[in-house]
């Protein structure tokens, strides 16, 4: 599943059809054409065509960073780091991929550094230990917010690894080996992480379904 | 018996079943998971701030590049303290009489100036290892410790040259580099190597 793929294709058919114009206030893009004009201007410095590409971008980066990092505060403290870095670094965008692309990437390596950053390696040893006992515990509370979807509200309470890992390939279309890359793990372990994933998500979306089932027949 | 195993049997079918549909259903949510979720606060004006004050890199900036620097800072700064111990001028008595009224003024300011520069690197990687939890070095592949023994070894000696010759302002600069690029591989080490 490439869903990667998908999106970049859902844009440019979304896209509304509004130019690039440096003295509007909320422009958005209407076209590639239009989008490649406001990064020649962000590269030249423009805060306005910048503010246009955070118009267009902003929501699928918090979108990721959230289900990334599993906590609100930290998914809007990083979107926004994500947006001063490609201020910085806008220049180094040539056009080889796609911009969403290219900023999806960008996108993931700040939050990469930014759960590195945040997490001292004994930390580490307990989210491990907890990843471990989640597998066996079932949660006692989902998140409670009705602006997201069943499978976000379960996402975001899988243990670490495993959230990342399914994000990464299921929803951002990243392959196994630019995931192992990314989180300096093996192929193999990205693989065993997201089975994992998928069978914990399974178990929790199902739970209420199997449950009557299996009652029923027990009760027979 | 065979009720039982026939109960079984209809439940473990069952098990498979919804097996299967949880996996379409899975697969069917993650498909149609929305790709936009909006922020509840409004991102844009602290974004705004922070560009203020920051500026643009340069295209050619390339932050895999951050790794290679200390490789070469350990080679220049060898290379020149070698060239500069074999090519510096040999000792001219007559520059060194005239240079002998200043000379304990200059040597007590510059020694001061190396014992301070020594002390800031020592404090900047003493908050560096803290602010990411005291990792241990022994923790780190054999081939980045020899590379960070090799910068220490670099600066080690140009702060031994600088004993012997504390007005040379090439070594200051030097050993300040040598600090510097110390301290960065240290980083980009730490931030590299404290994975998930």
């Amino acid at each position: 599943m490439d869903n990667r793929k998908l999106q970049d294709k859902s844009i440019d058919i979304v896209r509304p059809k509004v130019a690039c114009h440096g003295n509007q206030q909320f422009q958005v893009l209407a076209s590639i054409d239009d989008e490649q004009r406001c990064i020649a201007q962000v590269k030249q410095g423009s805060q306005t065509a910048f503010h246009s590409l955070y118009q267009q971008h902003h929501k699928r980066i918090y979108a990721l960073c959230w289900r990334m990092l599993a906590d609100k505060d930290s998914a809007e403290d990083v979107c926004q780091e994500v947006f001063v870095v490609l201020w910085q670094k806008i220049a180094q965008f040539h056009g080889e991929s796609k911009f969403s692309t290219w900023l999806h990437s960008v996108a993931t390596n700040v939050i990469l550094g930014h759960l590195r950053k945040h997490k001292n390696w004994l930390q580490r040893v307990f989210s491990i230990e907890q990843a471990e006992v989640s597998i066996t515990e079932p949660k006692a509370a989902l998140v409670d917010d009705s602006t997201l979807s069943l499978l976000d509200q379960h996402i975001v309470e899988l243990p670490e690894r495993a959230r990342l890992v399914f994000v990464l390939f299921a929803v951002e279309g990243y392959r196994h080996e630019e995931i192992a890359q990314l989180l300096k793990m093996a192929v193999g372990s990205s693989k065993s992480q997201y089975h994992r994933a998928r069978q914990l998500l399974k178990e929790s979306l199902t739970a209420v379904g199997y449950s009557s089932i299996t009652q029923e027949f027990e009760h027979e | 018996m065979n009720n039982d195993n026939l109960k079984e049997s209809m439940i473990d079918n069952n098990k498979q079943k919804i097996e299967q549909m949880s996996d379409a259903l899975l697969d069917k949510q993650t498909a149609e998971l929305v790709p936009e979720i909006t922020p509840q606060r409004d991102l844009w004006p602290g974004i705004e701030r922070a560009i203020n004050h920051q500026g643009q890199q340069p295209s050619a900036f390339n932050s895999r590049d951050l790794f290679m620097p200390s490789v070469w800072a350990a080679s220049i700064a060898m290379i020149m303290l070698v060239s500069w111990v074999t090519l510096a001028p040999q000792h001219n008595p007559f520059m060194e009489t005239r240079l002998v009224s200043h000379s304990t003024e200059v040597k007590a300011n510059q020694a001061q100036l190396v014992a301070m520069m020594q002390q800031s690197f020592n404090q900047q990687k003493v908050s560096l290892r803290s602010s990411y939890g005291n990792p241990k070095i022994e923790l780190l592949p054999i081939a980045m410790q020899t590379e960070l023994s090799q910068l220490a070894k670099a600066r080690v000696a140009i702060t031994n040259a600088l004993d012997n010759d504390e007005n040379n302002v090439d070594l200051l600069n030097l050993l300040d580099f040598t600090q510097q690029q110390e301290l960065t591989l240290l980083q980009q080490l730490y931030r590299q190597y404290q994975v998930i």
